[in-house]
């Protein structure tokens, strides 16, 4: 045959869609014909009505002729399609059990799937959702040598590296300060972003309302001016939108809000609002402008267009080593390792959900492949229970393709429905994602279902269908291969399943039993009954130490005197809480004097006399602190355990001095008390010193309240006993110590229930499909075990032969998953605590349970075969 | 075996088909009448058959149609021979008489 003019293939998709117009020319030209023939035969002399007759008979059926026509037309693929998928349709009706639970498989696994991506999509795959969010780097200065892995910049430095790194073509700085806010109803405590002018530019961030800063706003003469996060805009101003120009009172200037930002995932933290630099007092003062040491900035580059990261960190490289060759003292690089480290934005802002994204992703596929693999199993028996039917079409002429293509149209529309059923899925899921992610990264508010996340789904099901059809369609094909082989990929897949979900629980239990260590974990201090309230006082109010001193006087007077209420106590910050790092270095007495560039650093504390009585920690020698030590008195530090057999190895450290300011001030250690986990519960105790609260008075305080009964009802009293004593006074972040507890908990907990409920899922799903490949094993082998017995075979060796054929493959599957397991479960070191990922209860523990439950999955059909009655079996065929 | 032998109909009507379009645009009925009318009454199939080869005909561009006034003052369908089509018919004529002469030979001297 030549070939086929090209032109052909456009006219036949253009004859398949103009169906409707095709149909009637046809019928036009063919009714002509008629008529002509007719009219011949009536010129000829036949009668009219005979005539039409004959017409007719000469030219054939012609239904047929209209289906050749068709056919020659090109339809001919278009119908058989829409042919197979009627077929398919009427099928799946026919067999609504295995469509309900197929479709609800699949609708798990590709829902589970789809969220999942959206996720990571999100996080992890998207780049910052500002117009420069790709050539953004966070810039910070390290001291390795003495374990400092970010510290900030001062200005001065600021200065030097603007001037000096050619592949930034800015640098912007931003630190992060707490105001109160006043000028509308209560007054309230705001996150402040202090930051560069050009901040938002260099970002590429343009507000919804108003404008960004200019050049204008930062001067020392400069109006006071504030832009709006829209979260702040929203919650706290009901997203006014005449908000631009409304003036606030804050640290006794009038600010004026110039501009709102668009909603977006902030960066480096989530603030409330926004000013210049020049309108932070203390980022403003002499002190921090002129002090090389004062660091108290964050850097945020922007990578020249064209340059590269690593090219931004050779420029940098370049004027860290300048700047220690300038101010050896300052710097002293060879103790200190001094350093500065360009890092991308985007891995900053995703660094903590990554591992957990990571594990849940693998979770999620092997998910799918169980998913595919049941549904591949269920096809088969499916195929094999139609065999008949098979037969009957294959004898009435169907092709062996055309079977096999029947078969895959019919997975294909499961696939399919089952991906829609798996979008819905993962839609109801995304708001549950949010919250979870929102633990990790202030990117999750950008999870969304959109367009690559469907073509993921879509993909998704596509592949599926396919895993899952191909198998069926040609054991469907080959229907005459013996029964014993037509088993065999019903056993493999049960070994593939077996072998996932023992990945999958190795996975889950590292994790619970990961989870369960943290909260055995003793905090060293009690949760229970506290309640806490962070108290920031306004410093252009409270200006002396005096005013404060008495302030907090108040308060834990006041407090303590509430019914129900047993102790009453201040500190600056609680344990768990993520803000909680004051770090500083110290030198104690008696000791030679040590590099002052490298003191031994602890974590400080202050704290008035009930503090370590209302969280529950114990005194362990010395005393804790009273009234009597006012700042009057000679000034007194308690420290913990740890700082005790660090610092003081051997020895008693009461009665010893330390000094936190270079030894202008000595201050008497008087007592030691436990250790407590500050920075999570998974983080070991750090050394730490309590200073007495009332001999330093700082601005920032947590009032902590220890209750005879629940706490909760007493959290509504704490504003009205603060604005008793100071009306203006804002409160915030009221919460239980238990629940700080439980929200640094949060994040493994929810990891780890997530994964366990799907390696539940697995087990249930790996389950069945044993089940049923067993039970159609039963089915096929009727006669065979009939016949034996017959021939008196015992209903237990008949079980017991049974359950063997199902643990067979699941025994290579154990194997498998139990390689694949050690192979896999490195994914989840960096999750899990004091549990090691070959952990050897964890394998045990799985492989007991998935060997029981395969055992019992066997069970049932053995227990079907042996109660059978072999007369009636054998008769029957 | 049925494909078969319907392919090799098939094959031969296509060719008288675009033989008898050679002579000049005609419509489906013409078309069946001159065949009818060369070969004698020999050749005298299913006048419907004729269609779906036509239909298939034009799918491979090697006719193409358009709606006209027949004699008598009826729309009608009228179908020409294209470029693609006397190729076509060229070859397949020769390959016919290839074939032709083969089994005539067979016949002959087997």
């Amino acid at each position: 045959m030549p070939s086929v003019p090209t032109r052909s293939w456009p006219r036949r998709l253009r004859g398949s869609f103009r169906s409707a117009a095709f149909e009637r020319a046809m019928e036009a030209e063919l009714r002509h014909h008629l008529e002509l023939e007719t009219d011949a035969l009536v010129a000829g002399g036949m009668p009219p009505s005979r005539a039409r007759d004959v017409a007719r008979q000469r030219f054939g059926s012609l239904a047929q002729v209209k289906d050749g026509c068709r056919e020659s037309w090109g339809m001919r693929a278009i119908d058989t399609v829409s042919q197979d998928l009627r077929y398919a349709l009427r099928t799946l009706r026919k067999y609504p059990a295995y469509t309900a639970v197929v479709l609800l498989t699949l609708a798990l696994g590709i829902g589970a799937n789809t969220a999942i991506f959206s996720v990571v999509r999100a996080v992890l795959l998207r780049p910052l959702p500002y117009a420069n969010g790709d050539r953004l780097v966070e810039l910070r200065q390290q001291a390795p040598k003495i374990g400092v892995e970010r510290a900030g910049l001062s200005v001065k430095e600021l200065t030097d590296y603007r001037a000096q790194t050619p592949a930034l073509d800015a640098i912007v700085e931003y630190h992060q300060m707490s105001f109160n806010l006043l000028g509308h109803g209560e007054a309230s405590r705001v996150q402040t972003g202090v930051v560069s002018p050009e901040f938002f530019d260099v970002l590429g961030v343009t507000p919804l309302l108003g404008r960004t800063f200019l050049a204008g706003d930062d001067g020392k003469n400069a109006p006071a001016v504030l832009i709006l996060s829209y979260g702040y805009w929203q919650t706290a101003l009901g997203g006014d939108r005449n908000i631009v120009g409304r003036t606030f009172e804050m640290n006794d200037r009038v600010h004026t809000v110039v501009g709102v930002l668009p909603p977006m995932p902030q960066f480096p933290d989530v603030n409330d609002v926004y000013m210049p630099p020049s309108a932070c007092p203390f980022r403003s003062s002499a002190h921090a402008i002129d002090t090389r040491a004062t660091r108290m900035l964050s850097a945020i580059g922007r990578v020249r267009a064209g340059a590269t990261l690593e090219g931004a960190q050779r420029d940098l490289d370049v004027v860290s080593a300048r700047l220690s060759a300038q101010y050896p003292e300052e710097y002293d690089v060879a103790h200190t390792g001094f350093r500065i480290a360009a890092l991308s934005a985007h891995d900053e802002l995703t660094r903590e959900a990554r591992p957990t994204l990571l594990v849940l992703l693998a979770t999620t596929t092997f998910v799918l492949l169980l998913v595919a693999a049941n549904v591949a199993n269920l096809t088969l028996a499916r195929v094999l229970g139609r065999e008949r039917e098979l037969a009957v079409r294959i004898a009435l002429g169907a092709g062996r393709r055309r079977i096999a293509r029947q078969m895959l149209t019919e997975s294909a529309l499961l696939a399919l429905a089952g991906g829609a059923l798996g979008l819905l899925v993962g839609w109801l899921l995304r708001d549950l994602l949010v919250a979870f992610m929102a633990r990790f990264t202030p990117r999750a508010e950008e999870i969304a279902i959109d367009g690559p996340v469907l073509a993921f789904a879509l993909g998704a099901s596509i592949l599926t269908g396919l895993l899952f059809g191909i198998l069926p369609a040609f054991t469907g094909v080959r229907h005459r291969v013996a029964m014993t082989r037509c088993l065999t990929p019903g056993r493999a897949l049960i070994t593939a399943q077996v072998a996932i979900a023992f990945v999958l629980l190795v996975g889950a239990g590292l994790l619970v039993r990961s989870f369960v260590k943290l909260q055995q974990v003793d905090a060293g201090f009690l949760t229970d009954r506290v309640l806490t309230a962070r108290l920031d006082l306004d410093f252009v109010k409270y200006t002396t130490a005096a005013m404060r001193r008495e302030f907090y006087r108040s308060v834990l007077e006041k407090a303590a005197a509430e019914p129900g209420v047993q102790t009453a106590a201040l500190s600056i910050s609680v344990p768990l809480d993520q803000a909680r790092a004051c770090r500083t270095g110290f030198i104690m007495e008696g000791l030679a004097a040590p590099d002052r560039h490298a003191p031994p650093q602890v974590d400080f504390q202050f704290a008035s006399p009930a503090y370590f009585k209302t969280i529950g920690m114990t005194l362990l020698s010395g005393r804790t602190f009273t009234d009597a030590d006012t700042v009057e008195a000679p000034p007194v530090a308690i420290v913990n355990l740890s700082m005790a057999r660090h610092h003081f190895p051997g020895a008693d450290p009461i009665g010893r001095r330390v000094s936190l300011d270079e030894g202008a001030t000595w201050v008497t250690i008087v007592g030691v008390v436990n250790d407590t986990h500050d920075y999570g519960l998974d983080a070991g105790p750090a050394d730490e010193l309590y200073l007495a609260f009332a001999q330093t008075a700082p601005l920032n305080a947590t009032l902590l309240v220890r209750t005879a009964g629940d706490p909760t009802p007493f959290a509504r009293r704490i504003p009205s006993v603060v604005r008793a004593i100071d009306p203006r006074q804002p409160i915030s972040r009221i919460r239980t110590l238990e629940a700080i507890r439980r929200h640094s908990l949060a994040p493994p907990r929810l990891t780890a229930m997530l994964v366990s409920l799907f390696a539940v899922v697995a087990l249930v799903i790996t389950a069945a499909g044993i089940a049923g490949v067993v039970s159609l094993a039963v089915h096929q082998r009727t006669r065979e075990i009939s016949v034996r017995m017959a021939l008196g075979a015992s209903r237990a060796a008949v079980v017991r032969r049974i359950v063997w054929l199902g643990l067979t493959p699941v025994t290579t599957g154990l194997g498998l998953g139990f390689l694949g397991a050690l192979l896999m479960t490195r994914v989840v070191t960096q999750l899990i605590f004091a549990v090691g990922p070959g952990d050897p209860l964890t394998y045990a523990a799985v492989i007991a349970l998935l060997t029981s439950v395969a055992a019992l999955a066997c069970l049932a059909p053995a227990r079907r075969a042996a109660l059978m009655d072999p007369m009636r079996a054998l008769r029957a065929d | 075996m049925k494909q078969a032998k319907s392919d090799l109909l098939q094959g031969t009507l296509d060719l008288l088909i675009l033989r008898t379009l050679a002579s000049g645009d005609m419509h489906g009925w013409g078309i069946s009448q001159r065949l009818q009318q060369v070969s004698q009454d020999v050749l005298q199939v299913n006048q419907g058959s004729l269609y779906p080869a036509l239909y298939r005909l034009e799918q491979h561009g090697w006719i193409e149609s358009s709606w006209g006034d027949s004699d008598n003052n009826r729309r009608a369908k009228f179908y020409r021979l294209t470029k693609a089509g006397r190729k076509q018919l060229a070859e397949e004529t020769a390959s016919w008489e290839r074939i032709a002469a083969a089994v005539a030979r067979v016949l002959q001297h087997a």
